[in-house]
């Protein structure tokens, strides 16, 4: 089960983000979400508007795998990318993260970092960036 | 489909990682993948390019499904949009008349093949600069639809 470090949880709630599905064909949609909740080790909680649901709902039903990218900065900063599944209850969408890849452009860019050991994953990123979230 | 003249001037080459986006892929079956891209320019009005610098996973659906949407990341205030549309990868050592969607992989390459030359990578932050750079060709996205990702009019069609 993926396990989702501080740093991760604090750029997805500070900036939300940019969330990938897609129909069972293959078909994809995004929509952007400015914030997010995350609860335990790694449920990711985004509430929706009336027009995102209307959005996604029918690849969510079909499909409900999703991928995810911090917002904002966090596309610079935060270079991971999670992945999982997908329900929706009312307008929450609710994500179990179990997958998540650094994003760092380079010889790292797609490392998958949910298998590491939670230790080293959080080694991983502090010696890759200063910051423990997005600025203040 | 042509772009406006404020896309295209937010989207083409300014300085490093002044507009960063986001490109969603999906494999056929339905597993989507969504990677940042730090470059991007614009040809002939409608065609979104970006540096192929490691994008495994996105090279992999492009390569059974392609069809990808740009979405603004940075900077987002004001500029809400996503384009989606055809999207392919023009790599080095395809002939200089491979075509995708109507543009020739030799004017892509010649152009837009070393990438460095034209933006420099030294100018991204250290922390996201790549520490090799080894471009494999040109991401091209064919904009075919633009729609708002606004909360409030997520999926409404700007063009």
């Amino acid at each position: 089960m993926a396990k989702l470090t501080p740093r991760m949880k604090n750029w997805l709630e500070g900036l939300g983000a940019h969330i990938g599905t897609a129909t069972k064909k293959g078909f994809p949609t995004v929509i952007v979400i400015e914030t997010a909740k995350v609860e335990g080790d790694n449920i990711v909680k985004f509430q929706l508007s009336d027009a995102q649901v209307d959005q996604i709902k029918q690849n969510i039903s079909e499909n409900p795998r999703v991928s995810i990218g911090p917002g904002g900065l966090g596309c610079i900063r935060a270079a991971y990318q999670f992945k999982g599944g997908a329900k929706l209850e009312g307008k929450t969408l609710v994500v179990e993260v179990n997958e998540i890849y650094c994003t760092k452009p380079g010889p790292e860019a797609a490392l998958r970092l949910d298998v590491l050991p939670y230790e080293s994953a959080v080694k991983f990123e502090s010696t890759r960036w200063k910051d423990t979230g997005p600025p203040k | 489909m042509k772009l406006t003249k404020e896309m295209i001037s937010a989207l083409k080459i300014n300085k490093p990682d002044d507009m960063v986006v986001y490109l969603t892929t999906s494999s056929v079956n339905g597993n989507s993948n969504t990677s940042p891209q730090f470059f991007t320019d614009v040809y002939m009005d409608e065609f979104i390019l970006m540096p192929d610098l490691f994008a495994l996973k996105t090279k992999i659906n492009l390569n059974e499904n392609r069809v990808g949407i740009v979405t603004i990341a940075h900077p987002a205030e004001g500029i809400k949009w996503a384009f989606k549309g055809p999207c392919g990868h023009v790599e080095w050592g395809l002939p200089d008349n491979y075509d995708f969607q109507g543009i020739k992989a030799g004017d892509i390459l010649k152009k837009w093949g070393e990438w460095s030359e034209r933006e420099a990578f030294s100018g991204l932050p250290e922390e996201i600069r790549p520490t090799v750079i080894a471009q494999r060709g040109v991401i091209v996205l064919k904009v075919a639809e633009c729609y708002s990702f606004d909360a409030n009019d997520s999926g409404k069609k700007i063009l």
